[in-house]
């Protein structure tokens, strides 16, 4: 029995270790306020994501650490991850402003909570760059973002003039307290109106694809012809082209998504195969970022507002798109 | 409850009156006109084999089940009693045999469970309680700081942790079930003189046992049931034992210990033990044994007898593999015996009748047939292992109508049966693996007369028949009753051996016994080690 | 089949719980309800096929032919097999009074463990849903020595291997999905990921045609035809084998089946490891279902699972249940899930609805729930007349 118990003990801390080996590899291989060897100062980048376990802003993050590796005086510490919950992301952001980084980049998981976070590194004279998400305060440095509701309105434009005579619609919609999808939702809405084009569904899949998946398959049975599915991001709209596979009616739907992603399960390899009919990329800003970051450090003046441009993905344009932001070839 | 009493000729109303009791179980009726009158001051009896409804009168008396019918009066005013908490306004307090204390807590949290003391600030005034407690802990002769947590205390010093709970509100009247099964003599001893005391201030006490003994030490009168009604009441230091087993069974009983008198440790030697020891490590419950050697032959019943925590129970758990680490030299029928779990003891052919059947023998939600192949279930395995439901249910069957369990069927639930038919499941459990040697621990315990007849003249069918068992007991009479020997223990150390006849040594008699289970402490209270091992 | 189930012991509405008589076990005189009551707690709780008739007749009330056809019934349930199939492994370890909160993410890893054997290996779903399997396995086997060599209750453990292994997939996977749908030369799916999607991307059956009794022209999916096997199984081992018997055992009294000679440890340990290897092999369903593995699969999946054993009457305090019955949990929440779909309930008013269906059931499920609360009314009555 005793013995039983010194292996089970001996396989956990094996495993803790390996873990924390795991974690050890990604470390940083400095002390962050540490002055790099050679020509000058090392400006330190303090980066909060709200969560990284969402393909988008696993791209970002990606995205990131490549453009910032482009500046050679800047040095960005390691990703914090605040799991999709506010209060976690609050102290993350305490954390950088205790070590004093010289740009904090911060990714709100919600407006309100991050607010007061971001007031402090404000107060503590750090520039704070607010990239894909708002905070309800004017105390930061540049705000970095994608128009939601700009490209809800093209996602309509593309679903007018994919449905000349017309037709039936089904919106897939993320959680719908998300700002996202409010946006993406009245931008689409508000592109159709006027057109022969009726929402004949919509439904919260909460941006999930196997949630997706099912709904629609509950659609198709109703028998209500649909003739075009807009999904709030990419992963819905492929949820539901799996179910119209599925049931043999793929060919006769269009399929609109959001997002872009350059990633072998993203839209933009969904649009380049013929799955879906068009998606829009919802730009990750990580470039602007680190030029921004790199502007401010050296005392150069940054736009307050930055509004990022979205590329309309079509089959002619889609390879080159993805070979643009594929960050797998890259870094 | 005098037997000839008139009631409207007594000047005050008796403390309490249950007229015309009756209580119905969907399909069954429990109780049909039952009468109990309670004197202040006065210890009733109540007696009846399980089934009887005992159970079931005093918990309509404390308010556990709130549908019935009939009256209940307390100083002659009728009393609405159908729920504990009126129960409780009225003075009325019942202490069951599983005890309703909270163990994690302290003996003061728990005596003042429900009616905390506060401080003026409104925070808890601990100061206060644990003063109060040390007074009531003193009152019953307990000398336990009120902090200790209840989990720490013996099974009889939690029982009068209880008895201090209900002197700590209004008492009127006390309902105490089977107080001393789980009780030494000494400590039986303590209880009784606190159950006086409280009848020399009035209060009315209401006695649930089995052990028929001890009823004219303790009870003014005793009140029989049977089958859900009144057979009779007795004074009680005037009837006659066999009078009231009469009125229990409905029939008079030839004898509680139904065996020859010859001692039968003739047969071969089965277990033959030497230098057990058994040492629990730190955290472990449980009394150390120390260096004991002893035998048991084929065709024998042996008891191994002595106060609470003297190792009995630890001595059958070690030799069954349940306790660990267990060191010393054990030989079945001649054979290397080295207990490391029950398994591989059911397998060398030992069975063992825990102590507590609910706790430790029985999986009371499944089925008589569940429990009786449980031990057992090789027996009745088909290829992929896969068990032949028919073989098992003949099986179970088979046993228990050997044993005579009164069920509907093999597929009752089992936690539905009453005690004596529970234990005869267990029984049947351990008999089913054919054992060689049977342990058997507290084999009666809160069961009633007539089935503890049935199971002692059972184990003595099976001694007959050339089983070993070694039988642990707080019944000294059971033990003197079944057993060819005794062998006494003692604070983990084997104190005495005796035996049924003469010829072979020093003879078993209850003072005897009782003076050796006692000798260490006798040992311990003079200082000296003089007679540290008596027994070699 | 109807007598294999009619074995397993306990469940919800077992025949002499509900009695409630301390004393005098008199006997009984079943009458017809009373029979059908015993002869049914095998086959999970009435109460449950009660509610699964509700939930078909709200279907049918509100959508008619639109709910009740082959293609949607199959296309629900496909939905909910993979949570069915590791409501079953749940189960298990709820009969012997523990309970698994990793199941959600052991399916997690097992998809991720699928898609990449697929993606980067190129190996046949024969040898990866074995894999799978073999991963989740040894994943449960740690919760199983957890709790019985290093003494960690089951939901603590199984709370922390839940965090551990999820960290563990989101590791591995780089927190980016994987896609199973793989493009040969051709443009067409190569023939291996065609297999693969055979696990259960929609659209995709086993068998189909019209000689098919029952399922005719919708076909049978594998995650259907994987999610009864192992229920059917699952029941075999609990009602006929030593194996099922010690587990009701351990649940029921753990003192009392040691000194029984059951080994208590190894039955927890096969238990948990059991509960891990469903969690695994359900894995590639939900990967093929979703043509992915996502980081996040399965999050929140151990709840539904837990449920599902819930309102099929299985009890938390261990000893009394039956796969039978999660089954039958199981296609309550699929059709619940279903009807409120098609009848485009709102979110917000789903979650509200299914929390209030688990108390209903186990509210329900309470032997002698009915009499508790006709009783006192019937004594308020007779003491005003009295």
């Amino acid at each position: 029995m005793f013995s039983h118990r010194k292996t089970a003990t001996a396989l956990l801390a094996a495993m803790i270790a390996a873990a924390l080996g795991a974690c050890a590899s990604n470390a940083p291989k400095s002390s962050s306020s540490g002055a790099s060897a050679g020509s000058g100062k090392t400006f330190v980048i303090g980066y909060s994501q709200s969560n990284n376990a969402e393909p988008y802003r696993a791209q970002l993050n990606a995205q990131l650490a490549y453009y910032v590796k482009k500046y050679p005086d800047l040095k960005l510490l390691p990703i914090t991850d605040a799991h999709q919950d506010s209060a976690t992301q609050v102290s993350q952001v305490q954390n950088f402003v205790q070590q004093k980084v010289d740009v904090l980049i911060v990714s709100p998981n919600e407006p309100a909570p991050l607010t007061a976070a971001v007031l402090q590194a404000c107060q503590a004279h750090i520039p704070v760059i607010i990239l894909d998400r708002s905070v309800n305060t004017d105390c930061y440095t540049a705000f970095i973002g994608g128009d939601n509701y700009a490209i809800g309105k093209l996602a309509g434009q593309a679903a007018v003039a994919a449905l000349p005579g017309g037709g039936n619609v089904a919106e897939l919609q993320g959680i719908l307290s998300d700002q996202p999808q409010i946006d993406r939702d009245k931008g689409f809405r508000d592109a159709i109106a006027g057109h022969d084009i009726t929402i004949a569904y919509h439904q919260e899949a909460k941006w999930l694809k196997a949630n997706a998946t099912t709904i629609m398959q509950q659609w198709l049975s109703q028998g209500t012809k649909i003739d075009l599915v807009y999904g709030e991001n990419d992963d819905m709209a492929l949820g539901a082209v799996l179910a119209a596979q599925g049931a043999n009616k793929a060919s006769q739907i269009k399929f609109i998504g959001t997002d872009g992603l350059a990633i072998p399960t993203g839209g933009i390899r969904a649009v380049q195969q013929g799955s879906m009919y068009t998606t829009f990329v919802y730009p990750t800003g990580a470039e602007q970022a680190a030029a921004t970051a790199e502007a401010i450090v050296h005392g150069q003046s940054v736009a307050k507002k930055q509004t990022l441009p979205t590329i309309q993905i079509t089959k002619d344009n889609a390879d080159a798109v993805y070979k643009q932001y594929d960050m797998t070839t890259k870094s | 409850m005098r037997p000839d009493e008139d009631v409207a000729a007594d000047s005050a109303p008796p403390l309490l009156r249950m007229r015309d009791i009756a209580k119905q179980f969907p399909g069954v009726r429990a109780l049909t006109g039952v009468d109990l009158t309670v004197h202040g001051g006065e210890v009733v009896a109540l007696l009846g084999e399980n089934g009887a409804g005992k159970s079931t009168l005093m918990n309509i008396l404390a308010g556990v089940h709130a549908d019935y019918d009939g009256v209940i009066e307390l100083d002659g005013e009728p009393a609405r009693i159908h729920s504990p908490r009126q129960a409780a306004h009225h003075g009325i307090t019942m202490i069951h045999q599983e005890l309703n204390l909270v163990p994690e807590l302290s003996i003061s949290d728990n005596v003042f469970l429900g009616r905390e003391l506060r401080s003026r600030r409104g925070t808890l005034d601990r100061k206060a309680m644990h003063r109060r407690t040390a007074e009531l802990l003193a009152e019953l002769g307990l000398a336990l700081p009120p902090q200790r947590p209840v989990r720490e205390c013996r099974i009889a010093e939690r029982q009068l942790v209880e008895v201090a709970k209900a002197l700590n509100g209004r008492l009127k009247v006390l309902v105490m079930d089977e107080p001393t099964s789980a009780l030494a003599a000494a400590e039986v001893e303590r209880l009784f003189t606190v159950i006086r005391s409280l009848a020399r201030r009035g209060v009315g006490i209401v006695y649930i046992s089995h052990r028929l003994e001890e009823l004219k030490e303790i009870a003014d009168s005793v009140t029989v049931l049977r089958d859900g009604g009144n057979v009779g009441s007795r004074d009680a230091h005037t009837v006659d034992r066999d009078e009231l087993v009469a009125l229990m069974v409905g029939r008079p009983l030839d004898n509680l210990y139904p065996r020859a008198t010859e001692q039968r440790s003739e047969g071969p030697v089965r277990l033959e033990v030497s230098g057990l020891t058994f040492t629990p490590t730190p955290g472990q419950s449980g009394t150390a044994l120390h260096d004991l050697d002893f035998t048991v032959r084929a065709g024998e019943i042996v008891g191994l007898a002595g106060l609470m925590g003297a190792g009995r129970s630890e001595v059958l758990e070690s030799l069954y593999g349940a306790r660990s680490p267990v060191t010393g030299s054990i030989k079945l029928d001649g054979r290397r015996y080295a207990p490391r779990s029950p398994r591989q003891a059911i397998r060398r052919g030992l069975a063992l009748v825990a102590e507590d059947r609910k706790a430790q023998s029985l999986v009371l939600d499944n089925t008589v047939r569940f429990n009786t192949t449980l031990a057992a279930l090789h027996r009745f395995l088909r290829p992929w292992r896969t068990v032949n439901r028919r073989a098992e249910k003949a099986a179970a069957a088979e046993q228990n109508a050997a044993l005579g369990t009164k069920t509907a069927s093999v597929e009752t639930v089992v936690g539905t049966l009453s005690g004596g038919n529970q234990q005869k499941v267990v029984l049947a459990k351990c008999l089913l693996t054919k054992p060689t040697l049977l342990l058997v621990d507290e084999p009666t315990r809160g069961i009633d007369v007539g089935a503890k007849a049935e199971i002692h003249a059972l184990l003595d069918r099976l001694a007959e028949a050339g089983s070993a068992i070694l039988a642990v007991s707080s019944e000294l009479p059971e033990l003197l009753g079944i057993c060819d020997r005794i062998i006494v223990l003692c604070e983990g150390r084997i104190t005495g051996e005796f035996h049924r006849d003469p010829a072979h040594g020093p003879v078993a008699a209850q003072e005897a016994i009782l003076s050796a289970a006692m000798a260490r402490q006798a040992v311990l209270a003079s200082g000296s080690t003089l007679l540290g091992s008596t027994h070699d | 089949m109807t007598d294999t189930l009619a074995d397993s012991p306990g469940s919800g509405s077992g025949a002499g719980a509900g009695s409630g008589s301390p004393e005098a076990p008199g006997p009984h005189r079943p009458g017809a309800a009373e029979r059908l009551r015993r002869a049914l707690p095998a086959l999970g709780s009435l109460q449950s096929y009660i509610g699964l008739v509700l939930v078909i007749a709200v279907g049918i009330a509100t959508k008619g032919a639109v709910f009740w056809n082959q293609t949607n019934l199959t296309n629900a349930i496909t939905a909910f097999a993979s949570r069915g199939i590791l409501a079953v492994g749940v189960t298990l370890v709820i009969l012997t009074a523990g309970i698994d909160l990793s199941v959600g993410s052991i399916l997690g890893i097992g998809s991720m463990t699928a898609a990449m054997l697929l993606v980067h290996h190129g190996l046949s779903p024969l040898l990866i849903v074995p894999a799978c399997a073999a991963v989740g396995a040894l994943f449960g086997f740690l919760n199983g020595v957890g709790t019985t060599w290093l003494k960690i209750q089951s939901f603590v453990m199984t709370l922390a291997m839940l965090s551990v292994v999820r960290g563990i997939d989101r590791q591995v996977s780089d927190n980016v999905a994987v896609g199973v749908q793989l493009i040969g030369p051709n443009g067409q799916p190569t023939r291996k990921a065609d297999a693969f999607a055979k696990l259960g991307t929609p659209g995709h059956q086993l068998v189909s045609g019209s000689w098919l009794p029952l399922f005719g022209r919708a076909g049978v999916g594998y995650p259907l035809v994987a999610f009864f096997a192992v229920c059917v199984v699952f029941q075999l081992i609990l009602s006929r084998t030593r194996f099922g018997r010690h587990i009701y055992a351990v649940g029921g009294n753990p003192v009392a089946a040691r000194l029984s000679g059951v080994n208590v440890t190894l039955v927890v340990i096969a238990v948990f490891t059991l509960s891990g290897m469903l969690a695994g092999f359900a894995g590639p369903i939900d990967a093929a279902y979703s043509a992915s593995a996502d980081p996040l699969a399965g999050t929140g999946y151990e709840l539904d699972a837990i449920a599902a054993a819930v309102i099929g009457g299985t009890s938390l305090a261990g000893g009394k249940g039956s796969i039978t019955g999660t089954a039958v949990g199981a296609l309550i929440l699929t059709l619940l899930d279903n009807v409120l779909g098609l009848n485009a309930v709102s979110d917000n008013l789903q979650l509200i609805i299914k929390g209030l269906i688990v108390v209903v059931a186990v509210v329900l499920q309470r032997p002698g729930f009915l009499r508790g609360a006709v009783d006192p009314l019937a004594r308020r009555i007779r003491s005003g007349r009295g």
